[in-house]
């Protein structure tokens, strides 16, 4: 068996050592570094990604609520002014219902009173006609005598004319 | 029995520009280039990002160790220099480490550290001569005063001859120190059951028992992950220190 000097330096020994070192170099960069790298960081964007999501969700989530609640006091506000509408044109009907009733009430009593007012006047006039014609007969019958109807009619005319407005 | 501290073995030699010599030092590196991409292939074989396997999580606490100690050493803005890290240690380590095998380790062979030291001289030099341009590249060893340049030029001849001469006096002495206990252990054994007239009762190193292990935990397993982490920290110290 052969060796070399305990203490040497052996140039060949070097140049296979730097030979090794670059292997033992490109073996640890591509099989061990670089794969678990890889690994970590896509486990970092994940966990990154997760986190934004989150949050995404989370913003979302609050401003759909916002909307919400602001739809809300919207259709609330909107059932009141509604509401209050109805009611007003129901006043309005009812008052308008209200006061055509009082305006035909009102014709009606008038036309009545009217038709009275014909009906006692025609009935007046009747009267005024027998009783002259009464008149005429009893004042015949009194006088015995024959009297010109037309003077007389005039003078029973004025008299009654005189009771009527007694 | 003879105690022989030997330089690395020569496994076989080839035939060009004159013979050139494979040392046990480059077939054990070839043993831990084997282990280490075997195990880089076997750990990082089905990664997934949501349901990672045990091994995976080692895999992920190897990457980030390394490379927290990277952070906390350099600085992030060197991440780049993590492969050259990782190789170091885990090449300087196992080589070391091997030894509990009874394997020879590489880095208890000077030529093995002194190339591993002068990549990392070479990178620093690179990272001067990147941080401080063509001329204060050689500016820099006249300071403080023009009288300094010699001195200057030796600590920085010195810095990967120290780190070379570092790992391999630890690593062999190491061996040295092993090897010199087992033969003493042997010798004692055999004068202890010399009086067995069994040869081959008489022959069984009993002492062999017991001590060595205890030895081989700090001059195998400590002594090496210790050498490997000290060539690493003064590797990136070094190479960061080029841009103060």
């Amino acid at each position: 068996m052969e060796f070399l000097e305990f203490f040497t330096i052996d140039v060949w020994t070097m140049i296979f050592t730097w030979v090794n070192m670059f292997i033992l170099y490109k073996v640890v960069k591509k099989l061990l570094l670089k794969p678990v790298m890889n690994v970590l960081n896509q486990r970092e964007n994940e966990v990154k990604k997760i986190y934004d999501d989150a949050n995404e969700a989370n913003e979302k989530a609050a401003s759909l609520e916002k909307e919400y609640s602001e739809k809300m006091a919207q259709a609330r506000d909107e059932a009141g002014e509604i509401i209050k509408q109805a009611t007003l044109s129901a006043q309005k009907r009812e008052k308008d219902i209200i006061d055509s009733a009082n305006q035909q009430a009102a014709a009606i009593t008038k036309r009545a009173e009217t038709e009275i007012e014909q009906e006692r006047k025609k009935a007046y006039r009747n009267i005024k006609d027998e009783i002259s014609d009464i008149s005429v007969a009893i004042a015949e019958k009194m006088v015995q005598r024959e009297i010109k109807s037309e003077d007389h009619e005039a003078l029973i005319k004025q008299f009654i004319e005189n009771v009527g407005e007694a | 029995m003879d105690v022989a501290i030997n330089g690395p073995k020569i496994v076989f030699t080839l035939p060009f520009f004159g013979g050139i010599n494979v040392t046990e030092s480059i077939t054990h590196s070839w043993i831990v280039l084997l282990v280490v991409t075997g195990v880089c292939y076997w750990l990082t074989k089905d990664l997934s990002v949501q349901n990672p396997s045990k091994k995976q999580i080692v895999a992920e606490k190897l990457v980030l160790m390394a490379r927290d100690l990277l952070d906390s050493n350099m600085g992030k803005q060197w991440r780049g220099y993590l492969p050259y890290i990782g190789t170091i240690l885990a090449f300087s380590f196992l080589s070391s480490v091997m030894s509990v095998a009874g394997l020879r380790s590489p880095t208890a062979d000077f030529s093995v550290t002194l190339a591993m030291a002068l990549v990392t001289f070479v990178l620093i030099e690179y990272n001067f001569f990147k941080s401080k341009g063509f001329l204060g590249f050689f500016t820099r060893l006249t300071e403080p005063v023009i009288v300094m340049t010699p001195m200057n030029i030796i600590s920085e001849v010195a810095t990967p001859l120290s780190l070379a001469l570092r790992h391999f006096g630890n690593i062999a002495s190491g061996a040295v120190i092993t090897a010199l206990v087992y033969g003493a252990l042997a010798s004692l054994s055999r004068v202890i059951l010399g009086w067995i007239p069994n040869t081959f009762i008489a022959n069984i190193p009993v002492f062999q028992v017991g001590l060595p292990a205890v030895l081989s935990i700090y001059f195998d397993l400590f002594s090496s992950a210790i050498q490997a982490y000290i060539f690493c920290m003064l590797t990136m110290a070094n190479i960061a220190g080029t841009a103060d």
